[in-house]
Formats: C-alpha cells, sequence, structure tokens
C-alpha cells in the first residue's frame, strides 16, 4: 500500500492506495504513530484509492480510531468506494466512523468543529 | 472450467502475495465486480484465519488455495495444517462493535451463497466458499 501525506491546517491527511490488509495495516499504523508523536491528532484518511480492504484492515482502523480518540483526536475518512463501505455498513462500523463523501467536505467540518 | 493450485508459506508476507495472483487469475478470466469483490474477502478472510489461527504463523506449516472458475460459479478452498481451527471457529463469540478482529467469518458467510468447514483427522482445516456469478453478492 502506497501513502501519500500532507497538512491541510492543523489536520493530516493520508491519501491511501492500494490494499488495506494485514500487513498493509501494520504499515498504516506505523504512519499514525509517527503523526501522534508530532502531536497531529487530527486526522484524515481518503480511501478513494483503496481497492480492496478486509477484516484486518477494518481492525487496524478501529484500533487507530480508539488511538487517536484516547489522545483526544479525531479521525474522518471520505472517498470510500461503494464496495468497501457497504463493509463498514455489513459490520456496522459505519456507525462509529465519521464517514464524509468527499475530502473536501471532511476538511470543512474540521473547519466548523474549530468555529464553534 | 479453470483450476489454479497455489501453495503459501505461513508467513505476513504471503497475504499480499496470495492477493495478488488472485486478483491476476480473476481479472485474466473475466470476473467483475461485485462478485470479484466478494470472492476476494472470503478468500482473503479464510487466509487469515489459517495464518494467524490455524498454522499460527508457523512459516513451516503451508496454506493451500485450490480455485475453480466456471462460467457460472467461483469455488475456492483454503487449506491449513492446524490442529483444533474447526472448533475455535465454532466456539467464537460474536464480535463487539470497537473489536479489532473477530469479523473474518461473520464476512464469508454474508458474502458466500455457500461456504463449508470440516477438518482433517489428522489436523488441518478446509474452508470452502462458492460464489454464484449471476447473482450479485453485494446487494445480497
Amino acid at each position: 500500500m502506497d501513502i501519500q501525506k500532507k497538512e491541510e491546517g492543523s489536520v493530516a491527511v493520508l491519501k491511501l492506495r492500494g490494499r488495506l490488509d494485514l500487513a498493509s495495516g501494520a504499515t498504516l499504523k506505523e504512519e499514525i504513530k509517527a503523526l501522534s508523536s508530532s502531536e497531529l491528532t487530527l486526522v484524515h484518511l481518503n480511501l478513494e484509492e483503496v481497492d480492496f480492504i478486509n477484516s484486518s484492515g477494518l481492525g487496524v482502523l478501529v484500533s487507530i480510531m480508539k488511538e487517536i480518540r484516547m489522545q483526544k483526536g479525531r479521525l474522518t475518512l471520505s472517498n470510500l468506494a461503494s464496495y468497501v463501505q457497504e463493509i463498514f455498513e455489513i459490520t456496522q462500523l459505519s456507525h462509529i466512523f465519521e464517514i464524509f463523501t468527499s475530502e473536501e467536505e471532511a476538511l470543512n467540518s474540521y473547519q466548523s468543529v474549530g468555529s464553534n | 472450467m479453470s483450476v489454479y493450485k497455489y501453495e503459501y508459506l505461513s508467513v505476513i508476507e504471503s497475504e499480499d502475495k496470495m492477493l495478488s495472483n488472485l486478483a491476476h487469475v480473476l481479472t485474466k478470466e473475466g470476473v467483475e465486480n461485485p462478485e470479484r469483490y466478494g470472492f476476494m474477502l472470503a478468500i482473503s478472510e479464510a487466509f487469515t484465519n489459517a495464518l494467524l489461527h490455524g498454522n499460527r504463523l508457523d512459516p513451516t506449516k503451508k496454506i493451500w488455495i485450490n480455485l475453480e472458475i466456471k462460467s457460472n460459479s467461483l469455488k475456492a478452498d483454503i487449506i491449513d495444517e492446524g490442529k483444533g481451527g474447526i472448533d475455535q471457529i465454532n466456539k467464537r463469540k460474536p464480535s463487539k462493535l470497537l473489536d479489532t478482529n473477530g469479523r473474518g467469518v461473520d464476512l464469508i458467510e454474508y458474502y458466500a451463497a455457500e461456504y463449508d468447514i470440516s477438518e482433517y483427522k489428522n489436523g488441518g482445516v478446509k474452508v470452502s466458499v462458492t460464489f454464484d456469478r449471476d447473482k450479485e453478492t453485494i446487494s445480497k
């Protein structure tokens, strides 16, 4: 899996490409850990180019979300392919993740929260 | 009918290799979404179970995958060398929302038209999954 990183204001944006599974999930966890140690706890994951995710990948996302919430941060997701979105719905994880249609919409939500 | 047979070592890196081989076969055989995704997911879940729970990441143990691609169906057998795996599967508890594992078998049950789990007398669990190619697995 390939991970492209950028910062949009105080939000770390990671664009993932490829498969999110057992091995690549470990890589993603390391990336998030590195962000946390730099005190970047507002994290957005753009999944537009994730063409496969399995239960190991979902487990990694849950683990990341727990870690970020423990640090009073926030995790958002966007651009899920329909079949990826469906897995979130089957497992009911769509109820606990903040999922947006687009990256722009997700990033706007950080501004809204910040201005409240 | 096309038949493909693969053998993998029980190491983490095998998962990526297996998925790449599977994607290649499905492209070659013209299997497209939604059945492609469901089939890959079911095999991936069975493979992860074989890797972590069946063979317990023992690199001396193997995982075999046999694929049968027909015009109207897709079938896969995923076979490991572990012992007692079927008891673990049968005794599994429903996963909770914030659990980081335990969703694999539920996803196989959801996507596959048929699935069967059996254990050989001398050890080794076989998971068989079958998909209908003319049925929309995603919107089931």
